[in-house]
Parts: C-alpha cells; sequence; structure tokens
C-alpha cells in the first residue's frame, strides 16, 4: 500500500519536473505506451557501438550480478582440452566464443572475398526428418557444417560463395544491384551425400529476445492466417519445432526459421553445434559417430548455471530506443511502410505476457516489427531446406528494432539470412513470394519516398 | 529494487515530458559546436591515428627483431630487446582500449590480436608439427594460438625467464608469423583511421552530424567516446582485475607470462586519461576543455578520480597474479578507484556531453 503512494507521488513529481522542463508544456498523453520506446520499460539511450549491450535498465542488484556472470561466459573463448582455464573447444567448431560471431551482441556478416565463413553458419540436412520431426542429419556431418578442428581434428568440409551480380530498375529508372550468392562445400573430409540440403545462416543480433520470448503464445497465433482466410495474400504461419527441456513441440520464435522454441535451447544449441561445447540441454558432441570423436564421456563443458547465466544474459539485453522518431520524413516513411503492406509481417506493436515471477519482462508495450511467424519469400531467398514445419521457401519476420544502428555497431549493412543484401534497400528488394506484392509497392515509390522509407527504417 | 523502479518511473515521467521540449528550448549558448567539433578532429588526429602509429610502429619493430633472431640464431640481447618492444607495443595497444569502437572493434581486429587465454594444448601440437608458419597460415588459426599472448608466452617463457638458448628454430619460426601477423593487423587498423584512406573512419567520426554515414549527430560521436571510457573502466575493474581477485585464482591472469598486468591496467586508465585531455604526445582540444568551459568542479573531479585510479594502481607493487594474495587490501583499492571513476564518467560526464552537443 505504502509503496503503491510512493509510486504514484514520484510519478506526479515526475510530471512536474517534466513539466517545467519545457517552456510551452504540453499535456502528457494520456497512452500507456511510447513509440520512441521500442523495448517498454526495457529500452536504452545508447545509440553507438554498445547500443546493443546493454542491461536491463531496472534489474535488482542481484540479478545484474547474474546478468554479468552470463556476459562473462558470453565473451570466454573456448580452447582445446586439456587445459586449466575455458577448455572443451570442439573437436570440430564454427568459433571460438560466443561474442565472436555476435560481434558486440550484433549481427554477422559474410566473409570477404577469400575469407573463410566466421559469423555465418551452415545448416546442413537430406531430405526426410528426424525422429522429432526436425531437419534430417547428414551421416558423417550431422545437422550443421564445421569449418574447422582443433589441431589433428579436420573440419568438415570449407565453404566458398560465390556472387553474381544482377541489375534490377526501379519504375523512375534508378538501378539497383542484388548479388545471387552460389554455396558449394569444398574439402569434404568424407564423401558428401548427393542429395544434401545447405541453409547458410547469419549471426543475429541477440538484444530484446527476452521480450520475444514473453509475448504470449495466444497473441503470436492471433496472427497467424495459415491458409490466408482474409485473401490478403499473406499467410503467417507458426512453426512448431522440438522444444528439448519439454520432450514435446513447442511454438518455436528463434533463429532464422523459428525452429527453436526457448533461449535455453537456443544458447544450448549454440554451444553445442557451433563451439563443441556440451551442456545438460545437449550432452552429446556435434562430432558423436564422427571420425573427429575423441570418444572421452566428458562431464558437461558448461555448467547449468553458467549455461542458465548465459540466457539470463540474452533475456536481459535491453532494446535501443528509436532515434528521429518524430522527424517529417520518418513519419511520411512509416506511412509508406504500412502502405506497403510491410507492417502486415513486421507488426510493430506487440505485448508482453504477464509475468509475474520475472516483472521486468512482464506487460510491457514493445515494438519489435515482427510478428515471429514463418512466411514464404519466393524462390529466390529460398534455400529449399525444410526445418520443422517451415518449408524451404519460409523464413521467420525478422524483428527490425534497432535495425538501423547495425552500422554503427558491426561495421556493415549486410541483411538478411545469409548476408547477401548489403543496404537497407536491398534487403526490401530481395523480398519475393508473399512479400512481393510490397516489392512491387516499392518499385514503384518515388525517389522521395523510397528515400523517406529508408529513413523510417533506419530510425528503428 | 523498489528505489531503483521509483527512480526509473521518475527518470521515464521526466523522460516523456522532455521529448516533448521544442529544440530550439536548448538555449544555444550551451552548445559550442565549433569547439565540439575541434574536440572530436583532435580525437581522431591525436589520440586514436596517433596511438594506432605507435601500436603499428613497435609491432613491425618486434618483426623486424624476430626476424634477425631468425638470421643468424637468437642471442639473449635480441630476445630482450623482443621483450621491450612487446611491452611498449603493448602500451599503445593498452591506451587504444579506451576507445574500442569503430574498426577495431568491427573489422574484428581486437580478437585477433589479443585473445586470452592461449590455447597451449593446440599451440604445443603446432609447434611439434611440421606446417609451415606463413602469414597466412598463421592468419587462419584461430583467435587463442595467435596475437600478444602466443607471442608473449613465446618470448618470456612460463616463467618470464626464457633464454635464448632456449627458443628452438620452430619457436622462432612461428613467432616470426605471429609477429608478421600482428604487424599486418595493427597495420590495417592504422590505415583504417586514416583521413586519405577509402571507408576511412576518421571521416566516419570527425564528420559526425555532418554527413557522417555512422553517427547522425555530434551527439552520437560523444556519446560514443564517453561510453567506450567507462566500457575500458568496467573491463578493467570488474573483469581483468576483479573476476582473477574473487576467484583467487592467478591462472585467469591475463599477461602473466611477461608479469605486464599492472602495467597493462595502468595503460588502460592512461588512455582513459589521454582521450579526456585530447592529449598524447601533443596537447590539443579534449573533452577537458569542453568541460570546462562550463563546470569546473567536474572537471576537477573527473581529473581527481583518474589520479586517485592510476595512483591505486601504483599502489600494488607485487606482480598482479602475486598481487591477489599478498595486497589484497590494494588490489580491492584499485576496483574501487576504477569503479568510482567509471561511475563519475556515467553519472556526470555522459549527461555532460548529452547537454552539450547536438
Amino acid at each position: 500500500m505504502k509503496e503503491k503512494v510512493i509510486i504514484r507521488v514520484s510519478i506526479l513529481l515526475g510530471a512536474l519536473v517534466s513539466i517545467y522542463s519545457c517552456i510551452e508544456p504540453e499535456p502528457l498523453e494520456e497512452s500507456d505506451y511510447n513509440e520512441w520506446l521500442s523495448g517498454g520499460s526495457q529500452t536504452v539511450f545508447d545509440n553507438g557501438a554498445g547500443a546493443f549491450s546493454s542491461i536491463f535498465p531496472n534489474l535488482a542488484e542481484t540479478r545484474e550480478e547474474v546478468h554479468e556472470v552470463g556476459d562473462l561466459a558470453f565473451e570466454q573463448t573456448f580452447i582445446t582440452a586439456p587445459s586449466p582455464i575455458n577448455p572443451g573447444l570442439g573437436p570440430i567448431f564454427n568459433n571460438v566464443s560466443c561474442t565472436s560471431c555476435h560481434i558486440n551482441d550484433g549481427r554477422g556478416k559474410p566473409p570477404a572475398d577469400g575469407e573463410q565463413i566466421s559469423s555465418l553458419l551452415i545448416r546442413l540436412s537430406i531430405p526426410g526428418t528426424d525422429l522429432h520431426g526436425g531437419p534430417n542429419p547428414v551421416p558423417g556431418f550431422g545437422g550443421q557444417l564445421q569449418q574447422r578442428g582443433i589441431f589433428g581434428s579436420s573440419p568438415e568440409a570449407l565453404m566458398k560463395i560465390e556472387y553474381v551480380e544482377q541489375q534490377h530498375q526501379f519504375a523512375d529508372g534508378e538501378t539497383y544491384t542484388l548479388r545471387y550468392p552460389t554455396y558449394t562445400l569444398e574439402s569434404p573430409y568424407t564423401t558428401l551425400p548427393g542429395d544434401l540440403m545447405m541453409s547458410p545462416r547469419i549471426a543475429p543480433p541477440v538484444f530484446g529476445l527476452g521480450l520475444l520470448e514473453a509475448i504470449d503464445e495466444v497473441d503470436i497465433l492471433a496472427l497467424a492466417d495459415v491458409d490466408d482466410t482474409n485473401g490478403d495474400g499473406i499467410s503467417g504461419k507458426p512453426n512448431y519445432a522440438w522444444n528439448v527441456a519439454k520432450g514435446n513441440k513447442t511454438l518455436g520464435r528463434f533463429g532464422w526459421k523459428a525452429a527453436n522454441p526457448s533461449l535455453l535451447q537456443q544458447s544450448a544449441g549454440a554451444y553445442n553445434e557451433d563451439i563443441g561445447i556440451t551442456s545438460f540441454i545437449f550432452p552429446s558432441e556435434s562430432s558423436h559417430g564422427q571420425s573427429q570423436y575423441d570418444g572421452l564421456a566428458d562431464e558437461y563443458e558448461v555448467s547449468d548455471s553458467i549455461l542458465h547465466a548465459v540466457e539470463f544474459y540474452i533475456r536481459t539485453l535491453a532494446v535501443p530506443a528509436r532515434r528521429n522518431a518524430d522527424h517529417e520524413d520518418v513519419l511520411a516513411g512509416k506511412k509508406i511502410f504500412v502502405d506497403a503492406k510491410c507492417a502486415v509481417c513486421h507488426v510493430p506493436r506487440l505485448r508482453t505476457k504477464t509475468d509475474v515471477s520475472f516483472p521486468e519482462i512482464s506487460n510491457q508495450v514493445i515494438f519489435p516489427y515482427t510478428d515471429m511467424l514463418v512466411h514464404d519469400m519466393g524462390p529466390d531467398l529460398a534455400d529449399n531446406r525444410p526445418d520443422f514445419d517451415a518449408n524451404g521457401q519460409e523464413w521467420r519476420t525478422s524483428p527490425l528494432w534497432g535495425i538501423g544502428l547495425t552500422r554503427v555497431v558491426n561495421g556493415h549493412q549486410n541483411f538478411l539470412h545469409d548476408g547477401r543484401a548489403r543496404t537497407l534497400t536491398e534487403a526490401i528488394m530481395w523480398h519475393g513470394g508473399e512479400a512481393a506484392q510490397s516489392k512491387e509497392f516499392v518499385i514503384t515509390l518515388s525517389k522521395a519516398d523510397r528515400d523517406a522509407l529508408i529513413k523510417f527504417l533506419e530510425s528503428l | 529494487m523498489k528505489t531503483k523502479y521509483i527512480k526509473f518511473l521518475f527518470a521515464s515521467a521526466a523522460l516523456l515530458g522532455f521529448a516533448g521540449c521544442d529544440d530550439d528550448n536548448e538555449g544555444g549558448s550551451l552548445v559550442d559546436e565549433t569547439l565540439n567539433t575541434e574536440v572530436l578532429d583532435n580525437f581522431s588526429a591525436t589520440i586514436a591515428q596517433s596511438v594506432y602509429n605507435d601500436l603499428a610502429s613497435k609491432t613491425s619493430t618486434l618483426y623486424d627483431q624476430v626476424l634477425a633472431m631468425e638470421t643468424d640464431g637468437a642471442t639473449d640481447v635480441e630476445l630482450n630487446a623482443c621483450r621491450t618492444t612487446w611491452k611498449q607495443a603493448r602500451e599503445s595497444w593498452e591506451q587504444s582500449e579506451a576507445f574500442l569502437f569503430g574498426p577495431v572493434s568491427t573489422d574484428n581486429i581486437d580478437p585477433r590480436i589479443d585473445t586470452w587465454p592461449v590455447n597451449f594444448t593446440d599451440l604445443d601440437a603446432q609447434l611439434d608439427g611440421t606446417a609451415e608458419f606463413t602469414e597466412a597460415y598463421i592468419d587462419n588459426l584461430e583467435d587463442a594460438l595467435k596475437g600478444f599472448h602466443p607471442i608473449e608466452y613465446l618470448i618470456f617463457g612460463q616463467d618470464g625467464q626464457k633464454a635464448a638458448a632456449e627458443l628452438l628454430p620452430r619457436d622462432i619460426e612461428y613467432l616470426k608469423g605471429l609477429s608478421q601477423n600482428l604487424k599486418v593487423l595493427t597495420s590495417d587498423l592504422k590505415v583504417s583511421w586514416q583521413p586519405a584512406s577509402s571507408g576511412s573512419y576518421h571521416l566516419a567520426f570527425t564528420e559526425a552530424g555532418n554527413g557522417s554515414s555512422v553517427y547522425p549527430t555530434q551527439l552520437s560521436a560523444f556519446e560514443e567516446l564517453v561510453n567506450a571510457m567507462m566500457g575500458i573502466c568496467d573491463e578493467v575493474a570488474n573483469g581483468k582485475i576483479d573476476e582473477v581477485f574473487i576467484a583467487q585464482d592467478a591462472s585467469l591472469e591475463e599477461s602473466p607470462f611477461s608479469q605486464n598486468s599492472m602495467i597493462d591496467f595502468t595503460n588502460n586508465i592512461k588512455g582513459v586519461q589521454n582521450v579526456y585531455l585530447g592529449k598524447y604526445t601533443s596537447d590539443g582540444k579534449g573533452l577537458e576543455d569542453l568541460v570546462r568551459q562550463y563546470n569546473l568542479q567536474l572537471d576537477n573531479e573527473i581529473k581527481l578520480k583518474i589520479s586517485n585510479a592510476i595512483a591505486a594502481l601504483g599502489n600494488v607493487t607485487d606482480p598482479f597474479g602475486e598481487a591477489i594474495f599478498s595486497q589484497p587490501i590494494q588490489v580491492q583499492n584499485v576496483v574501487d578507484a576504477i569503479n568510482e571513476l567509471k561511475d563519475t564518467l556515467e553519472e556526470q560526464l555522459l549527461p555532460f556531453v548529452q547537454q552539450h552537443s547536438k
């Protein structure tokens, strides 16, 4: 009771201060949300290199400690066992730490010419499904390519990416170029099957994920329209994926095809497949059954508590606030975003569920610009590799919050699942399938309107 | 918890009010654009470019010194010269950690030159193997097998006392590849900030708010500077020092072979001082000049906190790996002093630059 009074008084005080901070005070709006605050009360105001790396602003100190333990673990470089510190790397792996793909908690990019992949990984499978309805692993390779090995362990294969550039045109005659990638595995350590399927995936930013995990399943399913009953050409579909901890299929939320149901499983999966680190979720080495496997029945290479701390770290990374949200070009761009039906899938506003056990993420109005569903994106973007209920042309709507800060955080503007787009414009123009109508809309826009649309995206 | 929540509500209510203000309410006299531009220019020219120049020059010298050992066999004098140069390069690098943004981060240079721990198991296997240690071969190795720390291990030895006679030809070959790779990466870093380079970060930074593709406002560039200063304070106090100190585990120490950790930490804080003063080998306009124009007391406080931190570091007289046991009070004082500096930067300097730039 007393608390309530204190809080009310402090709101009043705050409002009072705010009134006096303006010469011409405007009345506070009667709204329970603010579009500038992309992450609700978990929004931060850092728009520099650390924009994706801020802790929730209102965590209790004891919980801050857990976040920090997770932060250190996220940065920890694993090395070859035996070692007194950080042992367990590999024997085959993609990278040596979480942060070496998610640099600054941000977005990876495809390798430059002549470089091997680093923050891009390749999922592998053959036709059919595994026991749980997921991708069918490739004998001798498993479900993911590991392109590196510790000393004496052969990498599974190396990845060669070639691009062919093709020029296209907007209605006003201005041209743009898209680069079409082809992926080839080179020097495999053993024979690859002829019917191999590959899905390249860039390391995505890891902030705000706790809020996405906290969106009520009912609210996500309400956005779904699998059979397109409303006839708008857009049919969002939930992807149900195997939940290891629960032992059944649950709604997938994370990963490029929403084939991962929880941050815990996402983190444990990345430790296991990307770094070669076992845990209670995935106790078996990624190399199990292959010639690289060391045959040692080790204890878990990441402890339960560290795994939970890393999960907590990711869960409590805050969302950067918008910039220039009231600029007239940005507002014009926002209208175009809606008119082009971008907002049908990139749903601006969602609410997290009420969760008394985790008040920091409970009942927040957030602006992630995703519906958490998978959509047919057309043949040009297709990986032609099904992943649970998502078929070879379907991808999850990527959240757009923070996208305008990619350049300052990660120094590039490579977007989409494999980083093929080199600008926001290219990313838009790659959209096909259900999003083809939006792309066609953008093609007909004037230069000024296209610029406004980009300016809006940059403000997110 | 409650207090925090209440503070937050207060802040958000104030924020809503602030967002409702018109820009022209922020009196022009609070923002000295000319000085702000000078501070940003000088940061790039006097600090970033000069520190990276020194780093590249020292690593280049180190490579030459390793080459000399390869040509006619290593002498103790030559090995000592390598150690001295390694420490000099380290000084520049640690000072540059006060501004870990831009290409050092986005081009992934930091982990490639400064990953800890070293992967000793694979390092030994590499030395026992037959691979030719070309620069390209080294470049392709994982981060824990290259950069400063494997070099440190090879030239100082486990106990810091390695004699030249203990360096096998294969060690020197590996050293050559390592030091060449370090030279190449630090040279890339140097070039990335030079004004004439394509995609120069100098331009991205100094043209903030004036056409920069990275920084839409000068304010965002100032926030970047202060956040980076805070970031290294946090990293030194609560990562590099406290993690080892709390665990009471010297094996977690970075730079153990050279016993250079305390010097590393001190150079991190000196790096913060450089940025604040706008001063390295020459003195130009820095944050100091901006702060002094409006708030002398804050200027005094920041300088006091910096000198307190450096003094506390100086009071730890044993090597860090020993001091966590032998001088716990002094080590705790370092953690506290650096955290105090961090708090001042966060709670006072950050709001200050937010008020005095746009």
